[in-house]
């Protein structure tokens, strides 16, 4: 029975695999950006969900992260000349982390709502920060990026490529949604979820909630740092929005949309959000309306998501045919 | 050789005097019971031993190392591991994940961020082994919350062994179950108890006499008396406290 859900998932893998990597040749440029846009949200919806999700954990400051190392990616291509593409990234993804771990060890005995407005206070802290820094931020302005290229010693790729700056973004944020998988099985993933489950009881059979936390956010900074990176290099441009509350809320909304139950439920979320709200801003400028309202309706009656949704039409067709 | 020395715990809740100066030894592989009325201090007596809460004052050594007031995941470190009177478990996981939980702790696979535990054959096999220990081995592939109450309070007693602890406290195992779940849970504390320090709070008498060594009870916050359960049976001042109101 293992061996047989085992096999079909990575039936499931090479399938979605197969289509990523031939997108490009079959579809539009805007098309590609479309679904760049996706999978670089899709880490930063998965990262929030490991700490709602799997650690429940309600933040209302992970788009910190994301814009923290937006901006110091942005900074950084602009005062270091020459910085190769994967430094700027690095640089990006290191400062959030950092921040993620002096934030994480002020949060440590938090919980609940303590936890979320402490959070939220955070985030409000580096968005004023952020306004008010236009020396490094450009403040209301933001930064302009440009992306430089990859240069790989017999040959160099060109990132205003929009099909090779697919790919690359692609390989990279696809290998960190595995190991975000991965994580889940993990020792410590194992520990995020039986904390969530019984936390007194775990510490009588000796673990520190206190560190698992710390571990779990700095973690879940991490990934959304790395997406935050991306961010900036794919729109070529950082504003405040990056790092604003909305941000926040965007990734919350991919995740309930999707569905916080299953791992890769947020990938879904990702994918209708940027789809849906592509679409809507086509048609009209009132899009954030539209998309309340749809948010609105499926917290009502859709309340585990498109995953929980998948989840329970599979399970009515196996239920038929048997 | 005493494993465990309590001395002078005193512990208040805002005013209200829970315990009052309590002293008691337990030796290195004894079965200690300890007894007394409803509301003299026993549960928090084990909840101030294994972590839960500080005295207000007073120490404890384990090992003639002063323990108090260290949190329970450094106490379980150092091998003290306890039982919960109301069953504390992980409900929505199976029999085997609940004792695996504790076993991989024992072996220092906590928050390891690249190792999986599941395939793990040592943790497994040492799972396995307290699962056939406490008697679960034809529902450990069962959720926590599917099994009977007497099954709940085994796994209850396979966490808190999962940890290898040299010193095991149990907070009444025998609460609401039947003759027969009582007998068999007797059984399974004796084989459990093996080579290990066990403290136990019961209300059961039976159990109490044909399990412990030795026995010392608590009555308004303080220890009346401790001793061979022969000598607490015909304890004038026992029998006037608690015994002889049955």
């Amino acid at each position: 029975m293992e061996k047989r859900i085992f096999k079909s998932i990575w039936i499931w893998v090479l399938i979605v695999l197969v289509i990523m990597v031939s997108f490009p040749l079959l579809a539009k440029p805007h098309q590609v950006n479309l679904l760049t846009e996706m999978i670089v949200f899709s880490l930063y919806a998965v990262s929030y969900n490991l700490l709602l999700g799997f650690g429940g954990l309600l933040s209302f400051g992970h788009g910190m992260f994301l814009g923290l190392s937006a901006f110091t990616t942005g900074a950084m291509l602009q005062r270091i000349p020459g910085l190769p593409f994967f430094g700027a990234v690095l640089l990006g993804t290191l400062i959030a982390t950092l921040v993620g771990l002096g934030i994480g060890c002020l949060l440590l005995r938090h919980k609940g709502a303590y936890y979320a407005l402490l959070t939220l206070a955070f985030n409000a802290l580096f968005y004023a920060i952020a306004i008010k820094w236009q020396k490094v931020t450009g403040g209301d302005d933001g930064l302009p990026i440009k992306r430089p290229n990859i240069h790989l010693g017999f040959t160099q790729l060109s990132m205003s490529d929009v099909t090779v700056f697919y790919y690359v973004t692609l390989v990279v944020i696809g290998c960190a949604l595995l190991f975000c998988w991965y994580f889940t099985k993990t020792a410590m993933g194992k520990t995020v979820l039986l904390l969530r489950e019984n936390e007194e009881r775990m510490q009588f059979i000796g673990y520190d909630p206190s560190i698992s936390r710390l571990i779990l956010f700095t973690f879940t900074a991490f990934f959304a740092g790395l997406a935050g990176s991306f961010y900036a290099l794919f729109f070529k441009f950082v504003g405040v929005d990056a790092i604003s509350i909305d941000m926040t809320t965007t990734a919350l909304l991919m995740t309930f949309i999707g569905g916080t139950k299953h791992f890769f439920g947020p990938v879904l979320g990702a994918g209708f959000y940027i789809y849906f709200q592509n679409f809507l801003s086509d048609v009209t400028d009132r899009w954030p309306l539209f998309m309340g309202i749809l948010f609105i309706l499926l917290v009502l009656f859709v309340p585990r998501g498109l995953s929980g949704l998948i989840q329970s039409l599979v399970d009515h067709l196996r239920k038929t045919k048997n | 050789m005493e494993i465990l020395q309590v001395k002078n715990i005193y512990k208040d809740f805002s005013g209200l005097e829970v315990l009052m100066g309590v002293n008691f030894i337990v030796k290195a592989n004894e079965k200690h019971a300890i007894i007394g009325p409803n509301g003299a201090g026993k549960t928090t007596l084990f909840n101030i031993i294994s972590g839960k809460y500080k005295p207000s004052s007073g120490s404890i050594l384990f090992k003639e190392k002063d323990v108090v007031g260290l949190p329970p995941h450094i106490l379980n470190h150092l091998r003290i591991c306890r039982s919960f009177q109301i069953t504390n478990i992980f409900q929505n996981l199976t029999v085997f994940e609940n004792v695996r939980a504790g076993v991989r702790s024992q072996v220092g696979m906590r928050y390891h961020l690249f190792k999986t535990p599941d395939r793990d054959s040592k943790i497994n096999a040492r799972t396995e082994e307290i699962i056939e220990k406490i008697g679960l081995t034809e529902v450990k592939q069962r959720l926590a919350h599917e099994l009977s109450y007497g099954q709940q309070r085994a796994l209850e007693i396979g966490i808190t062994l999962s940890s290898d602890p040299e010193l095991i406290l149990l907070d009444e195992p025998t609460a609401g179950m039947t003759r027969e779940e009582t007998e068999e849970m007797v059984k399974m504390m004796r084989s459990v108890a093996e080579n290990r320090t066990l403290i136990i709070i019961e209300h059961d008498m039976d159990v109490v006499f044909s399990l412990a060594d030795t026995i010392s009870v608590l009555h308004n916050g303080t220890i009346l008396t401790s001793g061979k359960p022969e000598a607490i049976r015909n304890d004038p001042k026992v029998k006037d406290a608690y015994l002889g109101e049955e």
